[in-house]
């Protein structure tokens, strides 16, 4: 919200501030945001008009250097005259300008500094609209008027003498939404009582006689109080000056008289407040009620809105069948006061907060109006302003007061005079607050702030807070209100007694999920990875990119690229590689090493996103935690090119072993993918990819996207890619609180077998390795692959595979004969359950 | 005769051992000179037709030329094998300012290395880690934290929606709701996480992230609320670092105040140059307050607020905020870009 500097002045003497406006309206800046206004801005309007002052031309001669310019003398009514080198043609001796002096700094930023132009100094440049910025264009100087003074600085010529402050209201000072309001604000900070003077034309004009328009209320506690004034032989026309400049401060704009009145009301006061053309109210009647749906509304904004039941509505006709206004939001466009209007009906209403609040959000109308309505405005305001709002209206556009009536709902009187009463200890503030405040200054600071403090028979507080402070209802709002008006600085700084000792990591699962997922980023930082953040919504055409779908979807999405909830991180990191690869340019291998470790989301089985009973626990949401990665690029980051090489499956394979390794997970196994089996399989090339099995569960995914789909995205190289359950992983890892046991080594010494083994292509590596540990037990302990060929050298279909088989005991050395035998066995087996050969 | 011979071939041999240029000509002229049928050998078989007188003579001669000869070619021997030595070693040498075979660099991202650091500070003083769901009912982000439908505060915050009642939650406030009902008093915890806000621009992102702090316990002060932040700070942006709180208004709290920190590089200084905090002196880093006694009621707690004196503090911190001024990051959005020329700076 904006304030003006010099309308608030006139509310508050705020002459204890500084020695000059400019300095007071810093020094309340600082009070304000002290005090928990916060200014955003302070903007004076004079700015760029320092230094910038009327002159009058004495002399005018032409340039002895150049034809197109001249050389003025100017006179700034005192002192010497001075020299000045201008371009324009427009002016005469003995006109009025404004001459920028050495050092202004013109709105439009241009420095003035001592120059010399074509050989001659000039001090000064003399001024266009233009440079002023009050035109676009102009052409030639700004003349002034024949009686301006002489040396009077720019911003008074122009009135332009207020500064405006932008304040970033919190949505509990309600009270503050009015000039009037800070006015009390302020005046509570520096000891002084906020002034205002009000005439009772509105009040000395009740019961005047015969009303033309009867009003009435016919909405319960949602439309409390409404008060109306009729007024004849208004004159509609443009507000004068103060009325126009006012406004423009605040960066509204001045539409007429009347309407101005209203704006005016609302700025100073707070509470919105609307003129009708009392010509255009029909049946003499004028109510508030409830919409009926269907009906059709038209606003002062020029749209129209269907009305749904729910939103109040001011209504006229005999029965109050025609709405004329969207009650607390807008007027209608129906009884809207024009130029030719010479009655006015003035009103200043109550309505419910959560109604205007619907009303505004539903019809996508937020107004002024609304927004102090929904903030809820004083309930025994209404007098003042309509005070005011009748004041100006005769003030500015004339006529004279027909009928003032005031309506309000039996319950009112009630409400208005059962104000909260908050009870507290006076001595619990500062041990709340943990700042010194003796009961006496409490008190103080309060009834400053128009609190009532009562005091009860047994040291007790009950404090009653004024109509306005709807903020106020608990003794921790009147705590708040005591440390901001001492200033947050006088809290002292203490540190916490921490009563009962920090809990281990061990007992909460959430501190190790966290300390878990921190290892396995450092596993795979360390493998050279960079982890990422990808957003969790996606657009469908992301989605539908990779085969995936998500019944998770945003209601009211940033853009369509927004919809959904992702069901996998994979598309995001493919994309932030495509991404990569678009800025890279050159002939290099561009290295992309990323990861994910983030939630995916989904419909728990049989439910939708609908929140349950069970307060508010569930959603029907499953979040999936999900660890991905990708790979692409040279497999090292420097080295000659014949050393740096490329990525492939093995690679990939590495970083997954050595993450499981790290978090030792129990139970992992890697495996060729079959159909169908993940749901990413499809992502995936079915000769490179391998699934993770954790126990009896699948828990993941890797290897290469599938060569149609890397062509179908122009990706620039092959990209390695996987998604493991993250969840599942957690759930089997050896966390951070257990800790690795010792485990001694062979102290006899080992021998080794090579076989070089001829197998068929359904024959895997793992198989080879399962079944020699199983045939050479208990001797062979390690078995492994060291080298295959596959060629010219061997049979079409066929592999030799080098295999090495590593035989000890804990307890003894070994007798060759022993591991002769082993051999055998392991050789039989290998014979009988794979059909492999010896090569020859 | 032989003796003449003896010479002849012993310094014949000589000088064909200086000659020799490589190990294999030395080998050759040690096997022709020296071996079983070499010519030294060949020599002393004709021992037999030498007169005895002469015998010994020829024969000590013949020793005295073997041993001179093996010499001279144990010493070319050890000569020549230097010089292939010297020879390997020259065509051995690396340029060493060639580039080396490292291993890829990986990093973590600032949100979670930054994350990392208030964790680990407020670990220092007894805080635990909770965490919850991103995706929350309606009741547990606003409601149950003092946020009624229909009321203004809502729109501090634009909420996405993911269903009826059900939101991308905005602040992991529910997760101190869930906390509070779930356990007992005392309670200190951290929730750190991901939060979604329906704002898009340099300074604002869809989903960033957050870490909460609670603290509820008998007695707890607002001075206990500076004093941690004021901890806080100076952990993170050094010993000199203060902190100012301003009044303000969040919901779940009251008092509520925005905290700020002195520009650890201008270090109220107040240069209108300092890039962190544009001349204030002051940078606006969290928002914290004395937790809402409806929240109390909203978890069970409400006896013993009013009978054994519970309060608690809470606040909350962006943890991009902190990650940007940290390392210096200009825009918000290099976050969530997954641009390698980014992510690999930290």
């Amino acid at each position: 919200m904006k304030i003006s500097f010099n309308w608030l002045s006139e509310l508050v003497d705020l002459s204890t501030l500084g020695a000059t406006p400019a300095v007071r309206a810093e020094k309340l800046a600082e009070l304000l945001t002290r005090r928990g206004l916060e200014v955003e801005a302070v903007e004076r309007q004079d700015t760029g008009f320092e230094n910038v002052v009327s002159v009058q031309i004495i002399e005018k001669n032409p340039h002895p250097q150049a034809d197109r310019l001249s050389l003025c003398k100017v006179s700034l009514g005192q002192g010497d005259p001075l020299e000045i080198v201008c371009g324009a043609q427009n002016m005469k001796a003995g006109d009025k300008v404004v001459l920028a002096q050495i050092g202004a700094k013109l709105p439009n930023g241009l420095k003035i500094e001592l120059s010399k132009i074509r050989g001659v100094v000039s001090n000064g440049m003399l001024c266009s609209e233009e440079e002023l910025c009050l035109k676009e264009k102009a052409d030639g100087l700004l003349i002034l008027p024949a009686d301006t003074a002489l040396g009077v600085p720019m911003a008074k010529i122009l009135g332009r003498d207020d500064t405006t402050l932008t304040l970033k209201l919190t949505a509990n000072r309600a009270d503050c939404l009015g000039h009037f309001g800070i006015a009390r604000e302020v005046a509570a900070a520096l000891g002084v009582q906020a002034k205002r003077t009000l005439v009772d034309s509105f009040c000395k004009a009740q019961g005047l006689g015969n009303a033309p328009i009867k009003i009435s209320l016919n909405a319960g506690e949602k439309a409390p109080q409404f008060y109306g004034c009729f007024i004849e032989g208004v004159k509609v026309a443009p507000s004068p000056q103060w009325v126009v400049k006012r406004l423009e401060a605040l960066g509204a704009r001045s539409i007429n008289n009347v309407v101005d009145a209203s704006n005016l009301v609302l700025w100073e006061t707070g509470h919105p407040v609307h003129a009708y053309d009392a010509d255009k109210i029909q049946g003499g009647q004028l109510g508030v009620r409830l919409a009926r749906a269907g009906d059709e509304l038209p606003l002062l904004d020029g749209t129209s809105v269907k009305l749904t039941g729910e939103e109040l509505v001011i209504a006229d006709g005999r029965d109050l069948e025609r709405a004329i206004g969207l009650a607390g939001v807008m007027g209608g466009g129906n009884s809207e006061v024009s130029d030719s209007t010479s009655k006015v009906y003035l009103e200043c209403a109550e309505f419910d907060a959560v109604s205007v609040r619907r009303a505004s959000s539903l019809h996508l109308k937020k107004t002024e109006a609304s927004h102090r309505f929904e903030r809820g405005v004083d309930p025994q305001g209404l007098k003042a302003a309509m005070e005011r709002f009748t004041e100006l209206v005769l003030s500015l556009a004339g006529g004279k007061v027909v009928s003032a009536e005031i309506a309000q709902i039996p319950e009112v009187q009630g409400i208005s005079k059962k104000q909260p009463e908050i009870a507290c200890d006076p001595l619990w503030f500062e041990k709340f607050l943990g700042m010194k405040v003796s009961p006496e200054e409490a008190k103080t600071i309060l009834e400053g702030l128009e609190c009532r403090v009562e005091h009860l028979p047994a040291d007790g507080w009950n404090v009653s807070p004024p109509s306005y402070r709807l903020d106020l209802r608990i003794k921790e709002d009147l705590a708040e209100e005591i440390a901001r008006s001492l200033g947050y600085d006088k809290i002292e700084e203490t540190i916490p007694d921490l009563g009962s000792s920090p809990r281990s990591i061990g007992v909460s699962p959430s501190r190790q999920g966290f300390e878990l997922q921190g290892i396995a980023k450092d596993l795979l930082a360390a493998q050279g990875l960079c982890e990422c953040v990808n957003f969790s919504f996606c657009g469908k055409k992301r989605l539908e990119e990779f085969g995936f779908a998500s019944d998770v979807k945003v209601i009211n999405p940033l853009s369509e690229d927004h919809e959904f909830m992702v069901p996998s991180l994979l598309p995001g990191l493919v994309h932030n590689a495509l991404g990569n690869w678009h800025h890279h340019f050159g002939s290099e291998t561009l290295p992309i090493r990323l990861f994910e470790l983030r939630p995916t989301f989904a419909f728990q089985p049989g439910k939708t996103a609908v929140a349950s009973e069970q307060n508010g626990l569930e959603t029907g949401v499953q979040e999936n935690w999900k660890l991905s990665f990708l790979l692409s690029g040279p497999k090292f980051a420097s080295g000659l090119q014949q050393d740096l090489g490329e990525i492939d499956f093995f690679d990939l394979k590495a970083v997954v072993e050595r993450l499981f390794q790290g978090l030792g997970t129990k139970g992992v196994r890697i495996q060729a993918v079959s159909e169908g089996s993940d749901g990413a399989f499809h992502l995936f090339h079915p000769g490179q990819a391998a699934e993770v099995w954790i126990g009896k569960d699948r828990a993941g995914i890797f290897g290469l996207l599938h060569p149609a789909k890397n062509l179908a995205l122009k990706a620039r190289g092959p990209l390695w890619i996987g998604e493991l359950d993250w969840g599942m992983i957690a759930k089997l890892s050896r966390g951070v609180t257990a800790s690795p046991v010792f485990k001694p080594w062979p102290q006899f010494p080992t021998m080794e077998r090579d076989f070089a083994l001829l197998v068929g292509e359904a024959v895997t590596a793992d198989k080879l390795t399962q079944v020699a540990l199983k045939a050479g037990r208990p001797l062979a302990k390690v078995s492994k692959i060291f080298d295959i060929y596959r060629g010219k050298q061997v049979a079409q279909g066929m592999t030799s595979v080098a295999v090495r088989v590593i035989f000890y005991e804990d307890a003894r050395s070994l007798q060759e004969s022993e591991v002769e035998a082993a051999s055998a066995k392991i050789l039989e087996s290998w014979k009988k359950e794979l059909g492999v050969q010896l090569r020859s | 005769m032989i003796i003449e011979n003896l010479k002849l071939i012993g310094e014949k041999t000589l000088t064909e051992v200086a000659e020799a240029s490589t190990l294999a000509t030395l080998d050759e002229v040690r096997v022709r000179v020296l071996g079983k049928k070499g010519a030294l050998s060949e020599i002393l078989k004709g021992l037999g037709s030498a007169s005895p007188a002469e015998r010994p003579v020829i024969g000590a001669a013949a020793n005295e030329w073997k041993k001179k000869l093996e010499t001279a070619l144990d010493e070319r021997k050890v000569s020549l094998e230097q010089i292939v030595l010297d020879a390997k070693i020259r065509d051995e040498r690396s340029d060493v300012s060639l580039p080396s075979r490292m291993p890829h660099r990986g990093s973590l991202h600032p949100i979670t290395q930054t994350t990392r650091k208030l964790v680990k500070i407020f670990s220092r003083i007894g805080f635990d880690l909770n965490t919850g769901p991103e995706i929350e009912s309606e009741y547990l982000n606003f409601d149950a934290v003092n946020i009624p439908a229909d009321h203004p505060a809502r729109d501090m915050q634009d909420t996405f929606f993911a269903g009826p009642g059900v939101v991308l939650r905005t602040h992991t406030t529910p997760v101190q709701i869930r906390t509070m009902k779930s356990e007992k008093w005392p309670v200190r915890i951290l929730s750190p996480g991901a939060v979604y806000r329906n704002d898009s621009d340099a300074t604002h992102s869809p989903m960033f992230h957050q870490i909460e702090g609670l603290w509820i316990d008998r007695g707890v002060t607002m001075s206990d609320l500076k004093g941690t932040l004021s901890f806080f700070a100076r952990e993170l942006f050094g010993s000199e670092t203060k902190i100012r709180l301003r009044p303000s208004y969040f919901p779940f709290v009251e008092p509520g105040a925005e905290v700020d920190v002195s520009c650890f590089l201008c270090r109220l200084k107040i240069s209108p140059t300092c890039k962190v905090c544009r001349g204030s002196g002051w940078i606006e880093i969290l928002g914290a307050g004395m937790v809402h006694p409806r929240l109390f009621e909203a978890v069970g707690y409400g006896d013993a607020y009013l009978r054994e004196g519970l309060t608690g503090f809470a606040f909350g911190i962006g943890i991009e905020r902190v990650a940007m001024l940290l390392h210096e990051i200009p825009d918000l959005r290099l976050m969530y870009d997954g641009d390698v020329r980014f992510l690999s700076q930290f």
